[in-house]
């Protein structure tokens, strides 16, 4: 009466590097547990084989005493059969919530365990990682072991029993009812299989043919006022009827031939019921044998509880493949290797903010990014980046934070080799805006206080006044105490870069950086944004890239990198003179 | 929901439809034969030693099995061709919704995705498991109630005290359940969001240090849905011991009570096998029952999300029959305001005229209505005061397609659908040949990154054009615009993506394909409409200065701010 896995058509095929291991590594999750899981399993045989012994019991209920008229020894034995029963039904009852509450601990403690190592793996991971397939190794795999151990395992280990309990009192009865029994068994799993073999194909037709009409759907309703504009209604309309058909047709296909399977299962069981009546009446009238009324009755209750199980076995084997598969993916996430500090990295609390970049190149793979770049940074002074997209002058900021290893070369913070500082330390001692800067889903006074978490009410609107954030901060109803939504998308967009300003500000870090931090925000915000940022670079070693040369012009450095390399580097006045590529492109504006 | 299915069943998976619950009641009918037949076979045959008597009733029984197969095998079948039928029509239904509909504040995109793709298989498979189950459980039921009362109506009572309680039982903790379900959810819902920001916001976290922050928010959400999970199991964990004890103690009573009544000779020891056989049949008919009110529930919550879809429709205006066509393209707006009905106006009595061949700059802040104005001149929406004129005529009085085929416009997002660059180049104009297409694209500087390609204009487009960046989506973006070389062509934000150097050769480029053209430039970059003809200024939807660069530099305050933000310290007079 347990809650059925439901039955998995293409028993997918699962290549599994080193189950023994992942086994082992499931298993000392549970470890604490030990105690705990002994319990169920003893719970699991006696209730197991209750159930069997109370239907044998039934039978020899109607053979001795009802047929006997044994009134008092009936009424006795039933008696005893409720109290078997309601005990069996109490050990259920707990082996099943401590299955739930162990399950429930394990995969918390293994999702904690996921999410505590991605915590801390170099950027690099992120960038060579899909979001999606993380996401699903967090939640889909982690899922799957919860699963097994909470239903598949015990349903395994309760299915192995029952089959090994009933099919030994089933011989014992009856060898000939067994064999009947058997047969309907092996029928059913063949038919299946059988039909699984023939559906395999449809289905994974039927797939591929959701997923064209799904990757329609979304293109044509996300691209809709492009349709519009261009045109397109009708002919997209017919081009998704097309696909919506064809889908359709390979759905039936596959849908109508696995549909035949429960009534199938239904039948076979039918013609088990059919052929242990028959065959056992037939012997009784016959004599052949010692079948009786009662052994008749017990096989055709075993017959609802021994086709299941049996079954449930074989798919069941196949979910703990799944499981384990899942299993393995989730552990490869855990064993990933972490971002770790230099043994021997200083501790670095409060920079001066003296930065140089001695012969720093840097390639990702194979592919070389930076090349030679040299440069001297003096605390307070602002430094811009110019060059068209895909320069590297973002990656030159990635560095800056250790966030990337170089290729060659040294970074320096006042003095210290970047990768011979603590990563912490490093990081606190840059603040850094972003192009996008990210926004959480928690009050805007959080968001704002991430950047310190010792910071008080008044160092939060301190920093917001500065960063030219309060006045809308104070506008929206809830103030401070706003929730961002998602994405923050309740906010424009220069309005999320002011409160990531301010998130800066709050920092107190001697080294900034400004990645292209008013690209994408409209021209009355830029003027607020602008003044924020001023604001902000002062007495700081400020790092500023902008696609803007308004931005740039007061910097006390401009490097203009093209191709990863540093092809201009002066003040804007002194690049000017020169009539070079920063003349070019900043002249280009007024054409 | 059942008026949805309705409207999207027609003909043959109509008669499915119907069919299918019809034909399962045959398959139930089956069912329930086998535990009399049997109970006959041991009453009847075996106790007077009747071979013949038993192989004609197992025959009987094998009869009835079969049957059953094939009416349960029918059954499966026309219901899945009930449901697909209906989700086919359904999707196409609603996707055809989706892109014609015209409301300013209809459903996003993403949310109608969702609901075209997910709801709509909810819906079907629920279709589905209703023309088996919903006919099946309750009628196994009840038939089961019945039969075993015609087969023994002594041991009735048995079940006249067990099923209500049961019953009870297994309502009151499906509704218990329920909210504790959601409340699960919910908690999958916020561990799955902070993953997905932590995710995200991968760089922002290490940048400031937040790792252990995080971890420390993460393992409270966590730790409350392990809590509210617990909750939820422990309220359905009771649920399959219960059952189990029902039915065995039912098993019990029957064969106490029963054999006390067949000692007594009063019913017969294949009435209580048989009883027994019905009050299995019974307990799992309730099971499935639960399990069908539980994926109702969820299904109903898809239905209200496809309803409001469909709803969508209903407030689409009746599209105009004339079609008239200008002779020119000069295109005026006369006092036109657009808005929601609650809020402030988006647009403000803006009347502005463009003559033919004339280059209009429009320029604001976002938020502005500059953006709506293009939506209002390429009738996105219909729901404005006053009139738009495009070669003298109403837009209202010319079909959409008229409409778009006179203008061309590139918008800021640029989105490329999947397929080949050329695919998506010839979206306005099909027949345009490869050198029209060379043409475009050395306009818009994506020419020479086309060439590298070794596909060239056959080049594969992923989704969304993934496999492009975005400076080159905007310039393939702004080609497909320029290809099919309409009277009209409007460029809104189309280069905010190019850089500096690209974006000049580009607006050279354009100044002399188009010129004497009439072309719209929508920018919040003064250097891109400094050089039309004309410009106006948008300001919190009011069109509040309209001129020259030069004339705006004298009359209007917020343009010669603008100039000074974006170009620093510039002299004006240069």
């Amino acid at each position: 009466m347990r809650r059925r896995v439901p039955r998995n058509i293409h028993r997918e095929k699962v290549s599994l590097t080193n189950w023994k291991k992942t086994i082992f590594r499931v298993g000392s999750y549970l470890k604490d547990y030990r105690s705990k899981l002994m319990l169920v399993f003893t719970f699991t045989i006696v209730t197991t084989l209750t159930t069997v012994i109370g239907n044998r019991i039934n039978g020899i209920v109607i053979d001795k005493y009802i047929s006997q008229n044994k009134l008092h020894i009936l009424l006795i034995v039933c008696a005893l059969l409720a109290t078997m029963y309601v005990i069996a039904s109490i050990f259920t009852y707990f082996q099943n919530s401590v299955t739930i509450k162990v399950a429930q601990a394990v995969s918390t403690k293994i999702r904690q365990d996921v999410f505590s190592n991605l915590q801390r793996l170099p950027m690099k991971y992120f960038d060579t990682h899909n979001n999606g397939d993380v996401m699903s190794r967090l939640t889909n795999d982690v899922d799957n072991i919860n699963t097994a151990l909470m239903q598949t395992f015990v349903q395994l280990f309760t299915g192995v029993i029952s089959v090994i309990g009933m099919g030994l009192a089933m011989i014992i009865l009856s060898p000939l009812l067994t064999g009947v029994t058997l047969l309907s068994t092996v029928a059913t799993y063949l038919f299946s299989k059988a039909i699984a073999k023939l559906t395999q194909k449809a289905f994974v037709n039927q797939q591929n043919r959701l997923g064209e009409l799904n990757t329609q759907i979304e293109e044509s309703v996300s691209g809709k006022q492009l349709v519009q504009l261009f045109n397109h209604t009708d002919s997209t309309m017919s081009e998704f009827n097309k696909v919506n058909r064809q889908y359709t047709k390979a759905a039936y296909k596959a849908q109508a031939l696995s549909s035949v399977i429960g009534p199938f299962n239904n039948m076979t069981n039918n013609v088990a019921y059919v052929l242990i009546t028959a065959i056992g009446a037939v012997s009784i009238i016959g004599h052949y044998g010692n079948i009786t009324v009662g052994v008749i009755f017990t096989f055709l209750i075993y017959l609802r509880n021994f086709t299941g199980p049996i079954n449930n076995v074989l798919d069941l084997i196949n979910t703990l493949q799944l499981s384990l598969a899942s299993a393995e993916r989730v552990f490869e996430l855990i064993d990933e290797s972490q971002e770790k500090d230099n043994p021997e990295a200083i501790s670095l609390k409060k920079a001066q903010g003296h930065i140089i970049f001695d012969h720093v190149s840097f390639a990702y793979d194979k592919r070389m990014i930076l090349n030679d770049i040299n440069l001297v940074a003096d605390p307070g002074e602002v430094v811009a980046l110019v060059g068209p997209t895909g320069a590297g002058k973002t990656t030159i900021m990635n560095l800056l934070t250790n966030l990337y290893p170089l290729k060659k070369g040294h970074v320096l913070l006042d003095g210290h080799d970047m990768t011979k500082i603590r990563r912490a330390d490093l990081r606190k001692n840059v603040a850094i805006v972003q192009q996008e800067s990210f926004l959480f889903t928690m009050s805007i006074r959080e968001n704002i206080r991430l950047g310190r978490p010792d910071a008080s009410n008044s160092d939060v609107e301190r920093a917001a006044i500065e960063a030219n954030a309060d006045t809308f901060i104070r506008q929206l109803p809830d103030g401070y105490d706003t929730l961002l939504s998602e994405n923050a998308s309740q906010l424009s967009q220069g309005q999320r870069q002011l409160l990531s300003i301010a998130r800066a500000f709050i920092t107190e870090a001697p080294v900034l950086i400004l990645d292209e931090a008013t690209a994408s925000i409209d021209s009355q915000t830029e003027a607020d944004v602008q003044k924020a940022m001023a604001n902000l670079m002062k007495n700081k070693t400020s790092f500023v890239i902008a696609h803007r040369l308004s931005t740039i012009q007061k910097a006390n450095q401009i490097l203009v990198i093209k191709y990863g390399q540093v092809i201009e580097q002066g003040n804007h006045q002194s690049l000017l003179n020169k009539n070079g590529f920063y003349a070019k492109l900043y002249n280009s504006q007024f054409d | 929901m059942f008026r949805i299915v309705m409207q999207h069943t027609h003909g043959k998976a109509r008669w499915s439809f119907f069919l299918a619950p019809i034909i399962m009641l045959g398959e139930v009918f089956c069912d329930l034969q086998q535990p009399t037949l049997m109970s006959q076979i041991i009453d009847q045959g075996l106790a007077k030693g009747d071979l013949t008597f038993v192989i004609q009733h197992a025959l009987l029984m094998l009869m009835f099995a079969i049957l059953g197969l094939s009416f349960g095998g029918t059954c499966g079948a026309l219901g899945s061709y009930a449901s697909l039928k209906m989700g086919e029509s359904l999707r196409s239904h609603m996707l055809e919704i989706a892109l014609k509909n015209r409301q300013p504040n209809g459903l996003a995109p993403a949310t109608l995705i969702t609901r075209i793709t997910n709801d709509v298989t909810q819906m079907q498979n629920l279709v589905m498991m209703v023309t088996r189950g919903l006919v099946r459980a309750p009628m196994l039921l009840l038939g089961g109630v019945v039969m075993s009362i015609i087969v023994c109506p002594d041991l009735a009572p048995i079940l006249l005290i067990i099923m209500p309680f049961l019953v009870v039982f297994l309502l009151i903790i499906v509704r218990k359940s329920i909210p504790k379900y959601t409340q699960m959810q919910q908690s999958v819902d916020r561990v799955n969001q902070v993953m997905r920001e932590n995710l995200q916001g991968a760089k922002t976290i290490k940048a400031y240090v937040l790792e252990n922050h995080q971890l420390q928010q993460f393992s409270e959400q966590n730790q409350q849905l392990q809590n509210n999970s617990q909750i939820a199991a422990m309220v359905t964990v009771i649920l399959s011991p219960v059952i189990q004890l029902m039915l065995n103690l039912g098993v019990v009573i029957a064969l106490a009570y029963g054999g006390s009544l067949a000692i007594s000779h009063t019913i017969s020891d294949g009435q209580i096998i048989a009883f027994v056989n019905y009050m299995i049949q019974i307990t799992s008919a309730m099971i499935m029952t639960v399990n069908i009110i539980t994926a109702f529930s969820r299904a109903i919550t898809s239905a209200t999300r496809v309803q409001a879809v469909l709803d969508e429709a209903k407030s689409e205006q009746q599209v105009t029959t004339v079609d008239m066509r200008p002779s020119n393209d000069q295109i005026d707006f006369e006092n036109v305001s657009f808005g929601y009905q609650t809020s402030k106006p988006i647009l403000d009595n803006i009347s502005f005229h463009v003559k033919s061949g004339q280059w209009l700059g429009i320029i604001g802040a976002t938020g502005s209505g500059k953006s709506s104005l293009i939506n209002l001149l390429t009738r996105q929406y219909d729901q404005y005061s006053g009139q738009i004129k495009l070669g003298g005529i109403d837009i209202q009085k010319m079909s959409l397609a008229t409409v778009h085929q006179e203008i061309a416009v590139a918008l800021q997002d640029s989105l490329l659908f999947s397929g080949t660059i050329k695919s998506n180049l010839t979206y306005g104009a099909i027949k345009a040949t490869d050198v029209e297409l060379n043409q475009a694209t050395k306009v818009t500087q994506a020419f020479t990154f086309i060439d590298r390609l070794s596909k060239k204009y056959l080049a594969p487009v992923e989704q969304a054009g993934k496999n492009f960046s975005g400076g080159q989506r905007q310039r393939l973006n702004l080609a497909r615009a320029i290809v099919p070389d309409s009277n009209i062509l409007v460029l809104d934000d189309a280069t905010s993506a190019v850089d500096q150097a690209t974006n000049a050769q580009i607006k050279k480029n354009l100044q002399k394909l188009r010129h004497n053209k009439t072309t719209l430039i929508i920018s919040q970059r003064v250097t891109n409409v400094m050089n039309c003809d004309e410009i106006i200024v948008l300001e919190d939807g009011k069109l509040t200065a309209q001129g020259t660069h030069a004339e705006l530099l004298q009359k209007s305050n917020f343009y010669r701010d603008l100039i000074q933000t974006q170009l620093g310290d510039v002299d004006f007079d240069a």
